[in-house]
């Protein structure tokens, strides 16, 4: 046997299991929130705003929105399944199974994958009911969307790995995920910032997932979405071989 | 010839500078029910975990049923289950779905899985919990769980490390039985254990660790000869 697909495709399923066994703390909570956003800064405030981009500023918010969450929920299952299963040994059925490490971080990041764009559909059908705007095209919608999910789900296997408590996890979110994701365009355009923030801005790459993911909506971007895209994609690529060759290597699962 | 189930050659772990195993060598037959035996931190869960693949090994190598645990991993895998000494089972799943995710990991699914998985909760008494999270079982039933789990896929080799540890004497009695008839059945059995008369009861043979290094490697009845083998394995084990 050369590899084992049917363990990886189990280890997906097992994700999708915790999962819908954890809905109101994975699902759900990223939906309450952008319905809150789009109400508060999008429908209140934002009538106050001319048009961004050609659209309303309620429909500019929502695919910021929907990066925002899927970021924030790719990473924190992620890391703390991985964590989790570390912590309580049960990531040992899979260390000790004829699994490599490919297929182990394969199973975690396209069920990290599969989530993110269950979560990014919800949004988006709220978008579509609340706001009046869909994606113009879904090949792209996707392509970014996975394209985030690998980098933040290869993010999470490898804090997972390296955490020593809960705690631990919390530290990428807190100090560089949610300021950079605050920062990255997701309330505003970088049409609207003075030049010297725009220039920064360029160097955050949280930016360059909003501004490519909200070209498949608006068809318009502050930076050429070429550029955008391949930032997503080394960096997606970058931290899915760490992770892989940390899982392989063995980092805090096998002593 | 037909290969041992495990053929260990001068196996040595070292952890910086902390040697936990030091160059032992043994091999179980097919079919045996072996023990192996040492005070903690002798080193045995170390080589267990050497097997299994949840440790690197320093030197040497290890070999089950003539597949190297190294270079022919997957295979060698197939070939062995564990019954860990903590539970481990995953908290989001119920019993079922532990065992069939478990078969899942080993690349098999499909009908003839559930009925494995049947099989096993029936034959371990476990039927009426099915639906249930492991949380809600007692000792011993996780006890019995954690065996189903280490079958599940059919493996010829069954490493149970200290599978009675913690439970009262009835279980312990009923678990014996279960591991005898399991081995009557053709499954390689590796005990180990710190009851030394479950040992002596169950075992045809004996490995002794201390610090790392293997000092009886024996028939039982030829190890404990007209003692005991608690005095033979104070003896043995004297710091």
């Amino acid at each position: 046997m050369t590899n084992n697909l049917v363990g990886f495709e189990t280890l997906v399923k097992r994700e999708m299991v915790r999962t819908f066994s954890i809905i109101n703390q994975v699902i759900w909570p990223p939906v309450i929130q952008t319905l809150l956003y789009v109400f508060i800064f999008g429908l209140a405030l934002g009538s106050r705003i001319k048009n961004v981009q050609g659209v309303s500023y309620a429909q500019f918010l929502i695919p910021g929105l929907i990066v925002m969450q899927v970021i924030d929920q790719t990473y924190s299952e992620g890391s703390s399944s991985v964590f989790q299963g570390r912590f309580m040994n049960s990531i040992q059925e899979l260390l000790i199974a004829p699994m490599s490490a490919l297929e182990i971080v394969l199973g975690y990041v396209v069920a990290g994958a599969v989530r993110a764009v269950f979560i990014a559909l919800l949004i988006t059908i709220l978008g579509v009911v609340f706001v009046h705007i869909a994606p113009a095209s879904w090949a792209l919608y996707v392509l970014t969307i996975g394209l985030i999910a690998v980098l933040f789900s290869a993010l999470g296997i490898i804090v997972g790995l390296l955490a020593e408590k809960f705690d631990h996890i919390a530290v990428l979110t807190t100090f560089f995920i949610t300021p950079l994701v605050f920062v990255g365009g997701v309330f505003t355009s970088a049409s609207l910032l003075p030049p010297i923030a725009r220039k920064i801005s360029f160097f955050n790459p949280m930016y360059h997932m909003v501004a490519a993911f909200r070209f498949s909506y608006t068809g318009q971007s502050d930076v050429p979405l070429g550029i955008s895209l391949a930032v997503v994609a080394i960096l997606a690529a970058v931290a899915f071989g760490v992770a892989l060759r940390m899982t392989a290597a063995g980092v805090k699962l096998r002593t | 010839m037909i290969d041992p189930a495990l053929k260990i050659d001068r196996l040595v772990k070292r952890y910086g500078d902390f040697t936990a195993v030091d160059g032992i060598s043994f091999e179980v037959a097919r079919g045996a029910f072996f023990g192996l035996l040492g005070p903690n931190g002798a080193g045995k869960t170390t080589t267990i975990n050497a097997i299994v693949g949840l440790a690197h090994i320093t030197s040497g190598a290890i070999s089950l049923f003539g597949h190297d645990v190294v270079r022919d991993w997957r295979a060698a895998r197939r070939r062995v289950g564990l019954a860990p000494q903590e539970y481990n089972f995953d908290r989001y799943l119920n019993i079922r779905d532990v065992l069939i995710y478990q078969a899942g990991y080993y690349g098999l699914r499909g009908a003839e899985v559930a009925r494995r998985a049947d099989a096993l909760l029936e034959r371990f008494d476990l039927s009426s919990k099915a639906k249930q999270p492991y949380t809600r079982l007692s000792g011993g039933m996780k006890r019995r769980l954690s065996l189903a789990r280490a079958l599940i896929h059919e493996p010829p080799l069954v490493i149970l490390d200290e599978p009675t540890a913690g439970v009262d004497v009835e279980l312990r009695l009923e678990l014996w039985a279960l591991l005898r008839e399991l081995n009557r059945s053709g499954t390689t059995i590796i005990l180990t254990t710190h009851y030394l008369e479950e040992a002596e009861e169950l075992c045809d043979r004996i490995g002794i660790i201390q610090h790392g290094r293997l000092v009886a490697l024996e028939e039982t009845k030829q190890l404990v000869g007209q003692r005991s083998l608690q005095d033979v394995f104070l003896e043995l084990t004297a710091r």
